[in-house]
């Protein structure tokens, strides 16, 4: 049913269990009808797509073999789209008034990292051996940093804030795990499918002239454009392999984000024949954008090296809906959180060339921004 | 142009006295890998006291690297570490230009025309600079230890 206009920020405000929000559409959901773990290995998307909702939001662990993905359904969802509010569920259901905030706030407090900076950057110099031996040509490492609070954090806040200062990425709320990603893994409507591969990163300027400067030197940088390269190829050839009208830019596009800027390859086209969303999804994750190529050598150097789980980070999270349509991005840029307790997560494509030092200090740049979203 | 022999004396001692130490040598007397090293070596934090024929270091550089490691083994993510010494040395770099402004203009020029021999005026500039660098270094520390403990006090009231 539709209802009067809401405005997300008023809908957040409302405290909803599950959250997606990306540019064009924001999906709010209430209270939980069924909520399950998919279980593991190749079959974890098909049974997460089993449920059968107007709207069911889920959320994957990076690693198909580890336990932690969730699949969820809310009792009601109220959908923000193309000026519209439609509500799928029982409106009553929906909180009447804001949920007033509690005025106590304690800082984030900083508990530890899975694997200490100075070890992460030798597992980079180990990489890059392994990619001078030709054994791997690029492996993604990701790093964590554990918080603690004395008061528990606000997911809601986090997300505020999030939305704020990163509108044109995809903002989510999914059981503890809250993030803003520059990552569409999939997009489906109908026939029509879309995705952006990121690669290949550099800071912003402190004005416009550096922005634009910093973005030619990384349009034109060798090791941008080969992280880039081997990102966005892989994932070219499985979707041109099921829509023969794919069409993407013939060199990368710049994204700029509030803090860095992306180097993206967007495609685009139409389904040969028609695939549930999360069909898409098992045919793409993990991308070599948060694996590596070749992936099944980049995720073994992964499990060896990275000295963490990565859970539900660089998995893919996003919605489907009954048709098969759904909108699923790659939870980068993310926090999870329990309670007083969170994990912030942020990682880097190794290739040749890279410099471990650059890496380090561009995680760093990746979780304080982060950071500042729970501050 | 030659130098004047009081500069000649003066570069002279600014010549490490003790055997120069490989990188890997390096690493053996801090116990860190070579990689990590190289990595404080590419950032400007540790300077080669000799390039050619091959890469040697001071064995004097290996307690601030152990002081580096005892602040990261405290905690200390290495990566913000880096990041405070790149603030630092952009900070420090144009004072330590000053300094040796100050040096030349008001030690070496005074020494040089005050001087009765060029043997007398190269032993008097080695002494004074010989004095005067610990005295800096230790007017530095003084004084970055002051704001540390004066800033950890209020930052104490501010989370009580």
């Amino acid at each position: 049913m539709t209802a009067d206009q809401l405005d997300p920020a008023e809908i957040l405000a409302r405290h909803p269990r599950v959250w997606w929000a990306s540019p064009t559409i924001t999906l709010a959901g209430f209270g939980s009808l069924a909520i399950f773990d998919p279980g593991t290995g190749d079959g974890r998307f098909e049974r997460a797509r089993a449920v059968s909702a107007p709207v069911t939001f889920a959320s994957f662990t990076f690693d198909g073999e580890a336990p932690g993905s969730l699949v969820i359904v809310p009792e009601l969802v109220v959908e923000v789209a193309d000026g519209e509010t439609t509500l799928h569920g029982d409106p009553s259901l929906m909180p009447p008034a804001p949920v007033p905030v509690p005025p106590e706030h304690d800082r984030p407090r900083f508990a530890g990292s899975s694997l200490p900076d100075h070890l992460w950057l030798e597992a980079i110099g180990s990489i890059l051996e392994m990619i001078e031996r030709r054994e791997v040509e690029k492996v993604v490492l990701a790093r964590d940093h554990a918080l603690w609070s004395k008061q528990r954090f606000d997911p809601h806040r986090i997300l505020a804030r999030l939305s704020d200062r990163f509108p044109d990425c995809f903002r989510f709320l999914i059981e503890g795990l809250v993030g803003a990603s520059p990552e569409l893994l999939i997009r489906k409507t109908a026939l029509a499918i879309e995705s952006v591969t990121l690669a290949g990163t550099t800071a912003r300027g402190l004005t416009n002239e550096d922005d634009e400067i910093l973005g030619k030197e990384m349009l034109s940088d060798p090791k941008a454009l080969t992280e880039h390269r081997l990102a966005a190829a892989p994932v070219g050839a499985i979707l041109r392999s099921i829509a023969s009208d794919l069409s993407h830019p013939a060199s990368p596009e710049l994204m700029r984000l509030a803090n860095v800027q992306h180097l993206a390859t967007p495609f685009s086209g139409h389904l040969d024949s028609d695939e549930h969303v999360l069909d898409l999804v098992a045919r793409l994750h993990p991308t070599p954008a948060v694996g590596g190529v070749p992936t099944a050598a980049a995720e073994a150097i992964i499990k060896d090296l990275e000295a963490m789980d990565r859970n539900r980070y660089a998995g893919p999270v996003g919605y489907f809906r009954a048709n098969g349509d759904g909108e699923i991005a790659i939870a980068l840029r993310c926090a999870e959180l329990s309670g007083a307790r969170a994990r912030l997560f942020a990682g880097n494509g190794i290739v040749e060339g890279s410099i471990p030092e650059d890496e380090l200090e561009e995680t760093r740049l990746k979780l304080t921004a982060m950071l500042s979203a729970l501050e | 142009m030659a130098l004047d022999p009081w500069d000649l004396a003066l570069r002279d001692a600014l010549l490490p006295t003790t055997e120069l130490l490989t990188l890997d040598e390096l690493a053996a007397r801090t116990e860190l890998p070579p990689t990590l090293l190289e990595v404080v070596v590419r950032e400007g934090f540790l300077k080669p006291a000799r390039h050619e024929p091959e890469i040697l270091f001071d064995p004097a550089d290996v307690e601030p690297i152990r002081s580096g490691m005892e602040l990261v083994e405290s905690g200390l993510p290495l990566g913000e570490l880096l990041d405070l010494a790149r603030q630092m040395d952009a900070a420090m770099r144009p004072i330590a230009e000053q300094s040796i402004e100050i040096f030349s203009r008001f030690v070496r020029d005074s020494v040089e025309v005050t001087s009765e021999s060029d043997a007398e005026a190269a032993e008097r500039l080695v002494r004074a600079f010989s004095t005067m660098l610990p005295a800096a270094g230790t007017m530095v520390e003084h004084h970055f230890r002051a704001l540390l403990l004066e800033g950890a006090k209020r930052r104490l009231q501010v989370d009580r």
